[in-house]
C-alpha cells in the first residue's frame, strides 16, 4: 500500500504536510530519524502512521505532563483507542492494569523519570517496542533552554529494549543541539529532516521604549487599532492579570492564563479562545501547549523571552492558517537586566552544589528546608552522579557561560538594525530564501494588512439557567 | 451563602474559644483531631470540607478585611467578634459538608463530561476536546453513557428533563443555579472561569465557588430523595457511607475486636495521640459509645459540670480546675456530652 493510501485509510487525510512523508518513509525503512519540525506542523503524525505498520508498540518519551496529556487527548480524538500514558500521576491500581495489558497498547507515552525506574524498565523489556520517540528532543541538550537531566538516560534504556529504532522530534534545534541529540542517543547515521524555520506569513516588529509604563500605553492603543485573536506573553502571572484587567476595562474580550489557575479554569479559557469568544489571552509561557488555533493574528511579547529558541517557539503559534500574522516584541530600557537575573538565578550556585555533595544522604531534607531549590537539586544530583563536586561546579559554570551567550543573542535581537527574520533564522544555522515583502520593522513593514476589521462580536445572551441548559442540550 | 457569611457563622460558634485559623481548617476539611472534634462540640457539620482547595492567602485576606471593618476585635489568642458581627443575620444555608466531604466535585465532574458529550453527539458532532482528562473519570463516564444508550435522542432528552426537574426543585436561589450551569460546557458553548462568573455578579470568586458548592449540596439532596433513574448512578461514591473518617473507622474495627488504645497504635503504627483523636471522633458520632473504659464515671461528671458552669470548651481552662484529668479524657468527655444532651 502506498503511504498516501495508508494515511487516507487510517486518518482520512488526503495529503501529507511538509516533511511528514520523508520522515515516515525513512522510519518504515528501518532507520533512525531526527526531525526538526515547527510546532503545529503535525509532528505526531511522524510516529502515528508508522505505528500502523510496525510490528510492536511505539514508546513516546514526553518531558512535560501537560504536553503528554494533550498528546494523548489528541490521539484519542483522532480515533486511536490503544493509547496509554504512564507518569507519576497514574494511580497504583491503574498502573497494575496498565502493566497487565502493556503489550496491547499501540502508543505508550512515558515521562523520562518513569522510564529509568528499574521496575518500569523490566515491564517494558517484556514487550516488543518497535520505535522509541524522543519528543522535544532538544531537552537532551545540556546547553539548551530546557535541559532535562532525565532525558540523557534515554540512552540507557535503548539496549534494554533491544535497541529499537529512534525518532527524535523537536521544534527548535541549532546544529549544535542536533549533534548532541545524535551523540547522546547513539544514533547510527540518522536521517535528519530540517524544516525551514522561516515562517513567511509572520512579520516581525520590535518596539523600544524608555520606561516600562510606555509599553502599557502602546498596548492600549494597539489593541484599539488591531484585531485579534492574539496572545500577549506577559512574563509573570501578576502581569498577565494586570494586562487582562486593563483590556477588560477597555471593553475588550480578554482573559488571562497561567499555571497558578485551577485546571478547569484553564480549560475554560482555552475553550473560549478556541470558540472565538475571546480576542486576547494574556499569559505566561504556560499557554500554548494544547492550544490548536489556526487563526492567531498576533503574538505580543510584553517581556523579553529568555532565549531565542523560546521566543521563536512562542511566535510560531501565530498564523498557522498561513494568513498574515504579526509578532511584536516590546522592550523597555533595563528589561535585559531583569531577564538576565531571572536566568542566572535559576542556575544552581556553588553553595548549593557543595551542600548537596556533602550531604548526599539527606538531600531530600535540603530541598524541604529550602536550603537547595528543587530545580537546582535535580540538575546538581544528575551531574554529581556523573562527576565530582569540583567538576560539577566547573560544568555549571560552563552552562552559565552558555546562558550568557543566549542572553547576548536576545540583547542583540533587541538592538538589531538589520533584518530580524534573517537574524532569527541565522540563530538556527539556516538562511532566508525568498524574503517576503512584509518582512520586519527593520526591513519594511506594512501594518495595513493587520488592521482592525471592525467586526462586532455578537455575545449570546443567556440570562437564566434554563436558557443555558437549553443551549447546552438543544433537545425537544 | 457568601464566603464571609460562612466564616462568620463558624466564628460565632467558636467565638472566644478558637483561633482565627480554625475556620480555615474546618472549611478545608482538615482531618485532624482538633477539627473533627470541634465539629461535634460546636455543631459545625454543614461547613466541613466545603472548600478543600481554599487558599490560605485568600482566607487571610478575608480575615484582614474583617479586622479592618471592626467585625473582628484585635485579639492575639482567639476569635473575638464585635457586637456588629455577633448581630449579623445570616440566612439559612443548604450546605451539608459533613455528608459530602468534597465529593460533590466528583458528581460535578461526571456531570460536566456527560453534558459535554450529549451536547455534541445530539448535534451530530462526534469529536471534541473533553473538559476532563483524568483516565478513571473518563472511563466511568464512557461506561455510564454506553449503559444508558446515550445515542438514543430520547435518552438524551430524558437526561435533560431529569436535570431540569431535579435542579429546579433544589432549594437555592435561581441565580446560583445559573452559576453552576456556567461551569458546564457544550458544543460552541464554553465554560466560564470562577473569576468571570464573579465579575459578572460583582462578587468575590470565593463567594461564587461557595454558592456553587451549596447549589450542588441542595441539588444532591433532591436527587437522593426523588426518583431520577438516569441521575442516580452519578451519586455512587459521592455520598459518604459512614459519617466517620476512614482512619477512625479502622480504629473502631480494631477496638471492637478487643484491642486497647495502645495496642491499636502499635498495630497501625500510628501515634497514640492519633488514635485518641479517633476515639473522640467515635464518641461524637456514636451515641452508644462507652466512655467508661477511658474515664471514671465521677471524673466524667466533673468535667461536664465545669464545662457547663463556666460555659467553656477550652481544654486548658478545664484542666486547671481538674488537674487529675488528662487532656484526652477532657476531650472525650466533651465529645460524649454533646451527643447525649
Amino acid at each position: 500500500m502506498k503511504l498516501e493510501e495508508l494515511l487516507f485509510n487510517t486518518y482520512g487525510f488526503t495529503s501529507f504536510r511538509p516533511g511528514q512523508r520523508e520522515v515516515i518513509s525513512q522510519i518504515l525503512e528501518g532507520g533512525d530519524v531526527i526531525a526538526l519540525l515547527p510546532t503545529g506542523m503535525g509532528k505526531s503524525m511522524c510516529y502515528q502512521l508508522p505505528a500502523h505498520r510496525l510490528p510492536g508498540s511505539v514508546l513516546i518519551v514526553s518531558p512535560l505532563l501537560s504536553l503528554m496529556q494533550d498528546q494523548v487527548a489528541q490521539l484519542k480524538k483522532m480515533g486511536e483507542k490503544s493509547v496509554v500514558a504512564i507518569n507519576s500521576f497514574v494511580k497504583q491500581a491503574e498502573r497494575e492494569k496498565i502493566w497487565d495489558n502493556l503489550a496491547s497498547y499501540r502508543f505508550i507515552f512515558i515521562s523520562p523519570e518513569m522510564l529509568v525506574q528499574p521496575f518500569v524498565k523490566n515491564q517494558l523489556q517484556r514487550i516488543r517496542i518497535s520505535l522509541l520517540v524522543a519528543d522535544e528532543a532538544h531537552c537532551i541538550s545540556q546547553w539548551g533552554f530546557d535541559f532535562r537531566p532525565d532525558y540523557l538516560r534515554i540512552a540507557e534504556i535503548l539496549p534494554v529494549l533491544g535497541n529499537p529504532q529512534v525518532l527524535a522530534l523537536t521544534a527548535t534545534a541549532t546544529k549544535k543541539v542536533t549533534d548532541e541529540i545524535m551523540a547522546y542517543l547513539k544514533l547510527k547515521d540518522p536521517y535528519v529532516y530540517t524544516h525551514p524555520m522561516d515562517r513567511k506569513n509572520i512579520a516581525y516588529d520590535i518596539k523600544r521604549f524608555e520606561k516600562p509604563n510606555d509599553k502599557i500605553e502602546w498596548l492600549k492603543s494597539f489593541v484599539q487599532e488591531f484585531e485579534g485573536p492574539g496572545i500577549i506573553y506577559a512574563g509573570t502571572r501578576k502581569k498577565s492579570q494586570e494586562i487582562t484587567e486593563l483590556l477588560l476595562e477597555m471593553g475588550l474580550r480578554a482573559a488571562y492564563y497561567h499555571g497558578g489557575m485551577e485546571h478547569q479554569d484553564r480549560i475554560f479559557v482555552q475553550q473560549q479562545f478556541q470558540n472565538g469568544e475571546l480576542e486576547w489571552v494574556c499569559s505566561t509561557n504556560a499557554f500554548g501547549m494544547g492550544v490548536h488555533i489556526a487563526d492567531i493574528r498576533h503574538v505580543i511579547h510584553f517581556q523579553l523571552p529568555t532565549s531565542i529558541e523560546g521566543y521563536v517557539q512562542e511566535v510560531g503559534r501565530a498564523g498557522r492558517d498561513g494568513e498574515p500574522a504579526l509578532a511584536t516584541l516590546l522592550y523597555a530600557s533595563g528589561d535585559e537586566m531583569l531577564m538576565e537575573s531571572l536566568v542566572m538565578d535559576e542556575l544552581p550556585n556553588r553553595h548549593e552544589i557543595e551542600v548537596v555533595a556533602g550531604n548526599s544522604q539527606e538531600s531530600k531534607r535540603l530541598v524541604e528546608e529550602g536550603i537547595v531549590r528543587e530545580t537546582a537539586y535535580r540538575v546538581i544530583s544528575y551531574w554529581l552522579s556523573q562527576m565530582t563536586a569540583e567538576e560539577t561546579v566547573a560544568r555549571i559554570d560552563m552552562i552559565r557561560q552558555e546562558k550568557i551567550r543566549q542572553i547576548d543573542k536576545m540583547k542583540k535581537l533587541v538592538n538589531l538594525a538589520g533584518c530580524i527574520r534573517e537574524y532569527l533564522v541565522g540563530c538556527f544555522d539556516q538562511e532566508v530564501r525568498d524574503k517576503p515583502v512584509n518582512c520586519c520593522v527593520n526591513d519594511g513593514l506594512n501594518y495595513e494588512v493587520f488592521e482592525k476589521k471592525k467586526q462586532k462580536y455578537q455575545k449570546s445572551e443567556l440570562d437564566n439557567w434554563q436558557n443555558r441548559l437549553n443551549a447546552l442540550l438543544p433537545l425537544g | 451563602m457568601l464566603f464571609e457569611e460562612l466564616v462568620i457563622s463558624i466564628m460565632k460558634a467558636v467565638n472566644l474559644e478558637r483561633t482565627v485559623s480554625s475556620p480555615f481548617h474546618l472549611i478545608k476539611g482538615k482531618k485532624s483531631g482538633q477539627t473533627i472534634q470541634d465539629i461535634g462540640y460546636y455543631r459545625l457539620h454543614p461547613y466541613f470540607a466545603v472548600m478543600p482547595k481554599l487558599d490560605k492567602n485568600a482566607y487571610d485576606e478575608v480575615i484582614q478585611s474583617l479586622f479592618a471593618r471592626n467585625l473582628l476585635r484585635p485579639n492575639e489568642q482567639v476569635i473575638d467578634l464585635s457586637e456588629a458581627a455577633l448581630g449579623m443575620k445570616i440566612p439559612p444555608s443548604k450546605l451539608n459538608g459533613w455528608k459530602y466531604r468534597g465529593n460533590e466535585i466528583l458528581f460535578l465532574n461526571r456531570l460536566s463530561l456527560i453534558v459535554q458529550t450529549l451536547s455534541h453527539t445530539s448535534q451530530s458532532v462526534y469529536s471534541f476536546d473533553p473538559v476532563h482528562n483524568a483516565v478513571d473519570l473518563q472511563a466511568w463516564v464512557k461506561e455510564y453513557l454506553v449503559r444508558i444508550d446515550f445515542r438514543d435522542p430520547g435518552i438524551a432528552g430524558r437526561f435533560k428533563k431529569e436535570l431540569h426537574d431535579s435542579l429546579g426543585a433544589a432549594n437555592v436561589a435561581e441565580e446560583n443555579k445559573m452559576m453552576l450551569m456556567q461551569r458546564l460546557t457544550g458544543l460552541r458553548l464554553s465554560g466560564l472561569t470562577w473569576e468571570q462568573i464573579a465579575a459578572g455578579k460583582g462578587l468575590h470568586t470565593l463567594d461564587v465557588q461557595l454558592e456553587v458548592i451549596e447549589t450542588l449540596h441542595a441539588w444532591l439532596e433532591v436527587l437522593e430523595s426523588g426518583d431520577f433513574p438516569l441521575f442516580s448512578p452519578l451519586l455512587n461514591g459521592v455520598v459518604q457511607r459512614s459519617s466517620l473518617t476512614e482512619s477512625a473507622e479502622r480504629t473502631d474495627k480494631l477496638f471492637k475486636q478487643g484491642l486497647s488504645l495502645d495496642e491499636i497504635a502499635a498495630v497501625r503504627q500510628l501515634k497514640t495521640s492519633t488514635i485518641e483523636d479517633h476515639f473522640v471522633e467515635l464518641a461524637m458520632n456514636d451515641p452508644a459509645f462507652d466512655y467508661t473504659v477511658f474515664i471514671p464515671q465521677d471524673l466524667f461528671r466533673s468535667i461536664t459540670k465545669i464545662s457547663a458552669q463556666r460555659n467553656t470548651k477550652r481544654l486548658r481552662d478545664i484542666k486547671e480546675m481538674l488537674p487529675q484529668a488528662s487532656y484526652f479524657q477532657i476531650r472525650l468527655a466533651l465529645a460524649v456530652k454533646e451527643d447525649i444532651s
